[in-house]
């Protein structure tokens, strides 16, 4: 044992063992990561009982009959990928303005465009959705100012609705998404654009013909940013949304605390953890073709 | 220049103009109405005031809550900060299918949404009687600050220069005597931009926190959060200044360690 025991010592003194510092943080991903998800997956194969969260060590595949076959769930889950795909189209065409306006602009406009993003990023999601509900509230500014101008006669239902769930929901990912374009289009050569522009290209077709392509894996990444993430979505269509923006992630969380249905709010959530790797899967699919095809 | 062209340029103008307007909002209401001199949260506010302020620091709940974001996000500073050096030390010395297998690992709870890591958690610790503690909460907190303090410390160490060290052993220093004299001194301002990181993520993350704490263990987005959904005072506006304010307050000082350009790139 001491034998071991000092050559061991010996080798951690000549550094042969230094690999072994990862151990630590293998450990804690396996332990705190790997460990509940399978736990989670075990949960989601027992039994549902109403006396309980679920059967101790019974195997069954109920939770998932139960989930699948649900309309309330089956709609919420629906719900879901509508809404993630429209968060992710409305936040692609908005960070792409955006990351192409602080591309375009030089100097001081180019430091606070740059800075709105970051201080947008440093607003805690709890925070941003509170002043959504104040800034789009039929009483708030902006209800207001577009009543002022007298283009609508009614104030517009932008929060406690579906709007309202999808801009506290932009107001997420749409920081995330900005950079995520912007890295990509920064390391593009501007005298392109004016290249186009001088071989009679109008300033629109020259952005979509010329610089476009070229953001191509920034706006994936973007995109798959703004999906995954409102597929998980929970805080802003609670919060911002009424309560017909069912997502997933909100019949999880009253699956587990409301019905206290264990086994369902389990399967529910494996469901919800597929699609996001399915998503992904997709996209580094896409992204490995369009990164060989950009390379030419 | 055609008019199509100067109205497309409006347009463009007006797009990313709104854009940064709704980008910025959000911090202007709740500074704004954090300073409401009523009990009603109108922006803009009609009077000025510190009341809210003074009033935010009686109340136990929000002292509570203000306690436990700074453990939680103390905690999970140190902790994945911790794992993070160790863990990028150690990489160095793996082969190359190993390095991109234990990055993979670190990564991927980043991916996955906190409704399911929160699920997912809140089961997992209740079979151990170990729910609503704030220890449980760091563990969370580790699972998204940890792949950032890695990655921020990998990118430290590949630019640090490893035969300074060997030089200072060649001179007779132990191992571990070099790596506190020559190694940690010159990569200490990753180490502090690692921890900064770590402590935001924590202090912003609110979701895995409403699964895994109790009423004592919310922390001040979890304590807004029910704020919110109840009734509405402009404490919720007091508090959530004081969380931008040190959101901010915390990644100065990482900038001034590591230089902002970097804690961009390095994340």
């Amino acid at each position: 044992m001491s034998v071991t025991a000092a050559g061991l010592r010996d080798r951690l003194q000549n550094g042969e063992l230094r690999g072994l510092l990862v151990a630590p943080i293998v450990l804690f991903d396996l332990l705190v990561f790997v460990v509940p998800f399978g736990y989670l997956l075990r949960i989601s194969l027992t039994e549902r009982t109403q006396r309980g969260a679920f059967v101790e060590g019974s195997w069954s595949i109920e939770a998932f009959q139960y989930v699948l076959s649900t309309p309330t769930l089956i709609d919420s889950f629906l719900f879901t990928l509508w809404f993630a795909a429209g968060v992710t189209a409305l936040s692609l065409g908005i960070s792409l303005l955006y990351a192409y306006a602080i591309w375009r602009a030089a100097g001081g406009l180019r430091v606070a465009l740059l800075g709105g993003v970051l201080v947008s990023m440093l607003t805690a999601i709890v925070v941003k959705l509170f002043a959504v509900q104040q800034l789009f509230a039929p009483n708030g500014v902006i209800n207001q100012g577009i009543l002022a101008t007298g283009v609508i006669q009614e104030p517009l239902a932008l929060i406690n609705s579906a709007a309202g769930a999808v801009i506290g929901q932009l107001y997420i990912v749409v920081p995330y998404s900005v950079l995520a374009i912007y890295s990509v289009l920064s390391s593009v050569d501007e005298s392109l654009l004016d290249a186009a522009r001088d071989l009679g290209a109008g300033r629109l077709r020259a952005v979509v013909e010329v610089i476009i392509p070229h953001t191509i894996p920034g706006l994936i990444v973007a995109g798959v940013i703004s999906f995954t993430w409102s597929v998980g979505s929970f805080a802003a269509p609670l919060l911002a949304g009424s309560s017909a923006e069912r997502t997933t992630g909100i019949a999880i969380s009253d699956l587990l605390q409301q019905n206290f249905d264990w086994a369902a709010a389990a399967a529910m959530g494996l469901l919800v953890a597929t699609t996001v790797f399915v998503a992904l899967a997709v996209t580094y699919g896409l992204l490995s073709y369009t990164g060989g095809g950009t390379d030419g | 220049m055609g008019n199509t062209d100067r109205a497309l340029r409006w347009l463009f103008r007006a797009g990313y103009g709104t854009v940064f307007l709704l980008l910025v909002a959000p911090v202007v209401v709740v500074t704004a109405t954090s300073l409401s001199a009523t009990t009603a949260v109108t922006f803009p506010p009609t009077d000025l005031s510190f009341r809210w302020y003074t009033t935010l620091f009686t109340q136990r709940v929000w002292m509570q809550a203000v306690q436990n974001s700074l453990l939680t996000a103390g905690g999970t500073a140190v902790f994945s900060t911790g794992l993070g050096v160790a863990g990028a030390l150690g990489a160095r010395h793996l082969s190359d299918r190993s390095q991109i297998a234990v990055s993979g690992l670190v990564l991927v709870p980043l991916l996955v949404p906190g409704v399911v890591l929160g699920v997912s958690l809140l089961i997992f610790f209740s079979r151990f009687g170990l729910q609503q503690r704030l220890s449980t909460i760091v563990l969370a907190h580790a699972l998204w600050a940890t792949p950032l303090t890695f990655s921020v410390m990998r990118a430290t160490f590949s630019r640090f220069d490893w035969q300074l060290q060997e030089a200072a052993m060649d001179l007779g220093a132990s191992r571990l005597r070099a790596f506190r004299e020559v190694v940690v001194p010159n990569t200490v301002s990753g180490l502090v931009a690692a921890a900064a990181i770590a402590f935001v993520v924590s202090l912003q993350e609110f979701i895995m926190a409403l699964f895994l704490s109790g009423r004592e263990t919310r922390t001040i987005p979890v304590e807004s959060w029910f704020a919110l959904r109840g009734s509405l005072s402009p404490l919720v506006s007091v508090a959530s200044t004081l969380l931008v304010g040190a959101v901010v307050l915390t990644l100065i000082i990482a900038a001034t360690a590591i230089g902002l350009e970097r804690v961009a790139d390095d994340t």
